[in-house]
């Protein structure tokens, strides 16, 4: 999935207004020109100053040249084009050639990041010079407080924060952060931030991913279990969130998928009783009710409830009559739009109770 | 209205208009997106000739230039950059071999070469896979790589058990994928990931009514797909959406007569070409995806080449090249 860019040039960054090829410092330098081949299909033509930059930049790529003045001309070759991975993958081999210092390539990067931010090699590169930065192993002795002291992590968190505060939903950012948090360990800070994220956007199902992400520790379903308690809380949660916004599909996904991997019980014996109480109150039942949402997670629930009742046929059907109700009322009515898919499902129920 | 499966008539497909556009794309040396896409050329190319050839038009291109320009962005650790003198990267490495097999010259490069490139990029520990020497990880290399090893008959080279494993990681509570573990899901990684796990024969990991679900709740009201919750529709999702979707064996789980009408409104019916949505303008990108999204939904104006879900190319190319087999291994309760 590679998407074209949005990028321009930059001229605050640029050394000189003088061509390159009339400054002192590149006078030792032969540009090589952009090799277009013989082929029509994909001739190159480039802007002038960008040409020329790139030009020299051949020109040192192709001797090797591990050199100040290399690193700042991939620098901007970057800035201009960040999409041009081959100036990032020749900035990081002179950045270590040169042992220059890791922080302040951090700070460069903050400096360009605004231009680039759907980049995906700028946020490889971040990642990468952070764990040259700080070894996770060298802090594993460290309490999560006491990590969240060290400037380096502070200070990615920071850059992360203010690029999910600019674009709320960006999927680099969000995985970035999931990279620091999983790197170090720090999961506290994280769920508060999660919880900041939902109340500034209870819509944001990047940061509802990431209070799964949190609640879990990223750990496989197999692995985490998730107790009554904890249960318990994240349904309340969720049901604080839904009445801010019933027809909101995030909240919706997230407790139904959270239970139905690590308690599928809770589903039919904590979360159903605690929906059907908001449909029936007066503020909310008329929003609830009519949220494709609503019915859609009663489908999940009855169906989960009547495979646990395997045995007792004559309450399995009526758990299943339910199921097959609210997927009619889908299909007619509150999600026409998908009405092949609920006539599915209403279909699978019965050849489910069948058995 | 929800009944509605046939695709509309209202609007048509302007199938010269979009054969113009990608012909032209060549000649616009003075416009700025032109050298700022040099690194994803080969992209670009494979763009407009999947375009091309779903409109039955895969003589528009000039092959033979295709092919010299394909063969000089190999480099020499067998791996293709983005253009010539760019660094190899799988992304394009994917790009330039799909372009091969659609011109039918794929004996003009060294398959071993090709191979062992891809195979050098799976950590031998973790089975995952990186899109370059650099190292950087994601559902859709661990695709790549397989698709790219399947055109060479040579998947066992690498631990395939390591890369399903890594897919099905990366498997959310929603039932959709994300860029690795933990990542939300996105409708792009999922197609990406369902084809990765068709290849391998593994399709049998997915949750397929909940992720079917999952993917048909992509549509909205004007008939076209969004890529996650909350986000606004985008012509490219007719493809990864409706890719997935065709995996699955549900792509009729979207109204797919407003589907095609959403496309259809975001053709440019002056230069030719698609956008991501009405008013916007058209780029290459999406006009590929959406040209591919109108043929798995069945538009029925125009006759247009059928595409194979898992390749993105034609299936007529896809069966040359024996490679239909996926749609034989899925798994048995799917059938």
């Amino acid at each position: 999935m590679v998407r074209i860019v949005d990028s321009e040039l930059d001229q605050e960054d640029l050394p000189s207004p003088l061509p390159m090829s009339e400054q002192e410092e590149w006078s030792d330098v032969v540009p090589i020109p952009q090799d277009d081949g013989r082929h029509p299909v994909c001739p190159i033509a480039y802007k002038d100053d960008y040409r020329e930059m790139t030009d020299y930049f051949r020109a040192i790529m192709a001797a090797g040249e591990v050199s100040q003045r290399a690193f700042d001309l991939a620098g901007r070759v970057i800035d201009a084009n960040a999409a041009h991975y081959t100036a990032w993958v020749y900035r990081k081999k002179l950045l270590l050639d040169l042992g220059l210092d890791i922080s302040s390539e951090l700070d460069w990067v903050s400096r360009i990041s605004e231009r680039h931010i759907k980049n995906y090699q700028l946020w490889h590169h971040r990642g990468a010079l952070l764990e040259l930065l700080l070894d996770p192993k060298g802090i594993a002795d460290k309490t999560q407080d006491e990590r969240m002291q060290i400037p380096a992590i502070r200070r990615e968190l920071q850059f992360v924060g203010e690029v999910i505060d600019k674009d709320s939903k960006n999927f680099h950012a969000w995985s970035h952060r999931q990279f620091v948090v999983r790197l170090y360990g720090i999961w506290d800070q994280e769920m508060a931030y999660v919880e900041t994220q939902i109340n500034q956007d209870v819509r944001n199902n990047s940061a509802w991913n990431q209070r799964y992400f949190v609640l879990t520790a990223n750990q496989p379903a197999d692995v985490f279990v998730l107790t009554d308690d904890v249960a318990d809380k994240e349904i309340a949660y969720v049901m604080d969130k839904i009445k801010l916004a019933p027809n909101n599909e995030s909240p919706w996904s997230y407790i139904v998928g959270l239970l139905m991997r690590h308690a599928p019980n809770m589903l039919y014996e904590r979360l159903l009783p605690s929906i059907n109480a908001l449909a029936a109150a007066d503020e909310y039942a008329l929003a609830v009710s009519s949220t494709p949402f609503f019915w859609s997670a009663l489908v999940d629930i009855y169906e989960e409830q009547a495979k646990a009742l395997a045995g007792a046929e004559q309450q399995q059907a009526e758990v299943m009559a339910f199921a097959s109700e609210a997927c009619e009322s889908l299909a007619t009515k509150y999600d026409p739009i998908r009405a092949k898919y609920w006539e599915y499902r209403k279909q699978t129920l019965k050849t489910a109770s069948a058995c | 209205m929800s009944q509605a499966s046939d695709p509309v008539k209202s609007e048509i497909l302007l199938v010269e208009k979009h054969v113009e556009y990608v012909k032209s794309l060549d000649k616009k040396h003075d416009e700025i997106e032109y050298w700022m896409t040099e690194h994803l050329r080969v992209s670009g190319v494979y763009w407009g000739a999947v375009a091309v050839h779903l409109l039955g038009r895969g003589d528009a291109l000039d092959r033979d230039g295709i092919i010299a320009y394909i063969l000089s962005c190999q480099n020499d650790d067998g791996g293709f950059g983005g253009h010539v003198g760019h660094d190899s990267h799988i992304l394009y490495t994917m790009s330039a071999v799909q372009l091969l097999v659609m011109y039918d010259a794929l004996d003009k490069i060294e398959a071993k070469r090709v191979v062992d490139y891809v195979a050098g990029l799976q950590d031998k520990v973790t089975g995952e896979i990186s899109g370059d020497s650099w190292g950087e990880k994601d559902t859709r290399f661990a695709y790549i790589s397989l698709a790219i090893l399947s055109f060479f008959d040579a998947v066992d080279t690498i631990d395939v058990g390591g890369v399903v494993s890594y897919v099905q990681k990366s498997m959310n509570y929603d039932g959709g994928f994300g860029s690795g573990p933990g990542g939300e899901s996105h409708a792009a990684q999922v197609f990406t990931c369902l084809a990765a796990l068709a290849i391998a024969g593994r399709l049998d990991i997915v949750d397929r009514d909940r992720l079917s679900g999952w993917l048909a709740e992509r549509q909205l009201k004007s008939g076209g797909l969004n890529g996650r919750p909350q986000k606004l529709e985008d012509v490219c999702y007719s493809w990864w959406v409706l890719s997935s979707l065709k995996i699955l064996g549900r792509v009729h789980w979207v109204d797919r007569s407003r589907l095609c009408g959403f496309i259809l409104s975001a053709q440019d019916p002056d230069a030719g070409g698609i956008a991501d949505r009405p008013g916007d303008i058209a780029d290459v990108y999406h006009t590929c995806f959406g040209i591919a999204g109108l043929s798995l939904a069945g538009y029925s104006d125009c006759p247009l080449v059928e595409v194979d879900p898992v390749y993105c190319m034609p299936v007529a190319v896809i069966e040359k090249a024996g490679l239909r087999g996926w749609a034989s291994r899925l798994p048995k309760e799917w059938k």
